[in-house]
């Protein structure tokens, strides 16, 4: 319609009921139908590029150790559902401790790393100081670093301390991992608050601190929330430096890792499970949050 | 009022010191050690001594593994640390009735006492003097003023002349050590716990140091290490084959949400699901498909294609295991790609795609001249993210290949480190992904940046 009006504007326009106009509308109208279509066809194939290895990971994690064993398997829909390979993997020694050791660290990551976030990501989002843009940009080059790096240096420093194989040396190390990350997400979700609200909160009456406790917290506290998940999970699922500092007091992902050579399928599978299931949960709940914690590094 | 401001301006600095201080002391500092392991041996040099003592004035340095003449021995009190490997002497304060007839009491070493009585726990409560074999030996045995043998003598035991142990005490040897290799290097004494000493006490080898050096060593042996090439190869295929696609599919997915299609926001979840998910897990999960009697083979199977299970993670198929490692990482990585051109995707105003379809623009011609130019800088940050963290891909590989068939580079560090105890080399392996991540960043940033210069001027 555009490109017919961008052109005949020397002469009289046809009529919007000529066939000439309808032909061109219902051209327009099949093509955006087929480019719906084909954005469908792509937006279902890559779901199901997701989501159908999960599934088979799952029915996997929830079937028999004789299915597990089998071949060929059924295809999809059609593996037995029994608890089976889970009992055998919760029963299995050491599972129970590992997976209350990574709850423990995760928590203490979770704590830790939320306590010193709050307000380097507060200080970031609402004060203008010199060496801001430094501290900025330290902590994204912080969060650039392997992680391999770090591991072997840390164990070789906690094992002189006499702290090694400790979940609370692990925690210390996770929570290092997660701070960069978590202190620019935090002050993304301060900076989405406009500072007038705070100031109108004083103009009433409040006390900096009143207006901060009655207006700005309960407004941050959801994406708090979502960037203290965001630490369990990076915690619950790292598997270097947990392999690497602990010996005796596993995390299950590192008892997972070591024993990956000398254990049963059904055990990795179930293993494996228990490892994903945080994860979904944690991106339901930050789906908001999304662009908050990984759009903003281009900026 | 000045000094309000003045209070207030330290706020800031006030709110993020505990992040400061949290990074220096569990970042800045490890990754500092970190890189001296690397480059810094500890242990090269071992220090040798005018005096069989931590006093002494220092003669020499020899380096860790050097062969040695052995010259002398004498035992010295221990200067502490922490005791292995080292050769220890007894001493024993003796009470006995001396050669002369008079009572002695003194030092003598537990090569001249045979211990006869022993307290329950073991002390050494009294013996007799050992005779001396020969016929030119001296048949007495010096008593001394300390336990040392550089000490006075204060008196004189006939042989098997019953004596009292008041006292033990437990001495370090030393020797006094010589170059075998550069006899023109001075001699001199080193504690028996940095040396091994072989043939009868005449020769040996400097054990380790106690003062360092720079050295390339670890990083020479990394070269040298049979797993580096296989392990850098691997790499850098993975990362040459992986971040395209990775890139490739990330836009599609991105143009997805981007279309704002029904149930985008489900479609959203999906895609992103990914991202906070375990290597390790995701390893499994490629692994319960390719491995015999999994998905694939079943499926191939059920099909008809295939015969009976086709092995693909095998030594004889490291290319499957490649393949299999590429859309492990495929699967899990590209979803923090896709949110990242998303965002960036957001960025760009709508009028600015509307008046390029108004002016007749089809959606590749708006993706190929709009979008992607738009998302040069979401893009730049993607590839630098993906190519640092795909030097560190090492779950997923060890889930995959066992981690021996087909190595990588954040593998073979973990290896040195539990497998092979050697930190130092671990840590060489360490500094060189550093080093390739921070070369790879520079390397994106200056080309993105070159080729925009081009295009201004």
């Amino acid at each position: 319609m555009s490109r017919s009006s961008a052109a005949d504007t020397s002469t009289t326009l046809p009529p919007l009921d000529s066939p000439e106009v309808q032909a061109m509308h219902r051209r327009m109208r099949r093509r955006s139908g087929r480019g719906r279509i084909y954005t469908y066809a792509a937006a279902v194939a890559l779901a199901a590029w997701i989501l159908l290895p999960i599934y088979f990971l799952f029915s996997m994690a929830f079937t028999t150790q004789e299915t597990v064993r089998s071949y060929p398997k059924n295809v999809l829909p059609f593996i037995p559902f029994s608890a089976d390979t889970m009992l055998f993997f919760l029963e299995s020694e050491g599972v129970l401790r590992g997976l209350w050791n990574s709850v423990v660290v995760a928590v203490i990551t979770l704590l830790l790393s939320t306590l010193i976030s709050v307000p380097a990501g507060y200080a970031i989002a609402r004060y203008l100081f010199r060496g801001r843009d430094l501290f900025r940009l330290s902590v994204l080059a912080v969060r650039a670093f392997p992680i391999v790096v770090l591991s072997i240096p840390l164990a070789v420093l906690f094992l002189r301390a006499g702290v090694f194989d400790s979940l609370y040396s692990l925690a210390l190390m996770h929570t290092a991992l997660a701070l960069p990350t978590s202190i620019l997400v935090i002050s993304s979700v301060f900076a989405s608050v406009p500072y007038e609200l705070e100031e109108a909160g004083q103009v009433f009456g409040a006390t900096p601190l009143q207006s901060f406790r009655h207006i700005i917290v309960p407004l941050v506290l959801p994406g708090i929330a979502a960037s203290s998940l965001f630490t369990f999970v990076l915690s619950w699922n790292e598997v270097f430096a947990a392999a690497v500092l602990t010996l005796e007091n596993r995390t299950l992902p590192a008892l997972l890792l070591t024993s990956l050579a000398n254990s049963p399928d059904a055990f990795q599978f179930a293993g494996s499970f228990f490892l994903m299931v945080p994860s979904i949960i944690f991106m339901f709940f930050i789906r908001r949050y999304l662009f908050n914690m990984w759009g903003q590094v281009s900026k | 009022m000045k000094a309000k401001t003045w209070r207030r301006r330290l706020v800031p600095y006030l709110l993020i010191a505990p992040a400061i201080v949290y990074l220096a002391l569990f970042f800045a500092y490890p990754m500092y050690e970190g890189l001296m392991l690397a480059v810094y041996d500890d242990d090269a040099l071992l220090p040798v001594r005018d005096t069989p003592t931590l006093a002494g004035r220092e003669v020499a340095k020899l380096p860790q593994g050097e062969a040695l003449r052995v010259l002398d021995r004498q035992s010295q009190e221990m200067s502490g640390g922490e005791a292995t490997e080292l050769l220890t002497e007894q001493w024993f304060r003796v009470r006995a009735e001396g050669a002369t007839g008079a009572a002695v009491q003194g030092w003598v070493p537990e090569s001249r006492v045979r211990v006869r009585e022993e307290s329950a726990t073991g002390v050494p409560q009294a013996g007799t003097v050992r005779p001396r074999l020969g016929e030119s030996a001296d048949p007495l045995t010096d008593v001394y003023a300390d336990a040392s043998d550089q000490s006075r003598v204060v008196g004189k035991l006939e042989q098997r002349a019953p004596v009292a142990i008041a006292e033990v005490a437990v001495l370090e040897v030393w020797f006094l050590v010589q170059s075998a290799d550069d006899p023109g290097k001075a001699a001199g004494w080193a504690p028996s716990r940095y040396l091994q000493v072989f043939d009868d006490g005449e020769a040996g080898r400097v054990h380790r140091g106690t003062s360092g050096e720079f050295t390339t060593a670890f990083i020479e042996r990394m070269f040298d290490d049979r797993f580096f090439g296989p392990a850098l190869r691997t790499t850098l295929l993975i990362m040459v084959v992986l971040i395209p696609l990775q890139l490739v599919v990330a836009l599609v997915m991105a143009l997805v949400i981007h279309a704002r299609i029904r149930f985008s926001s489900g479609f959203l979840y999906a895609f992103s699901l990914p991202i906070g998910m375990s290597d390790l897990a995701v390893g499994i999960l490629f692994f319960s498909i390719f491995t015999g009697n999994g998905l694939l083979n079943s499926i191939l199977d059920s099909l008809g294609i295939i015969d009976g299970p086709f092995a693909f993670l095998t030594a004889e198929t490291t290319n499957w295991i490649i393949f299999a490692i590429v859309l492990a990482e495929l699967w899990r990585a590209t979803s923090i790609v896709m949110v990242i051109l998303v965002a960036g995707l957001q960025a760009i105003p709508d009028e600015t795609l509307e008046a390029a379809e108004l002016f007749g623009a089809s959606y590749w011609q708006r993706v190929r001249h709009i979008m992607l130019p738009l998302l040069r800088p979401s893009i730049q940050v993607a590839l630098i993210l993906r190519t640092i963290l795909a030097f560190q891909v090492f779950a997923v590989v060890i889930a995959l290949s066992g981690g021996d068939v087909v190595t990588v580079l954040a593998n073979e560090s973990f290896r040195q480190y539990s497998d092979l105890r050697n930190n130092n080399v671990a840590s060489a392996y360490a500094l060189f992904i550093l080093v390739l991540s921070i070369a790879s960043a520079i390397f994106y940033l200056r080309s993105v940046r070159a080729e925009s210069e081009v295009r201004t001027s």
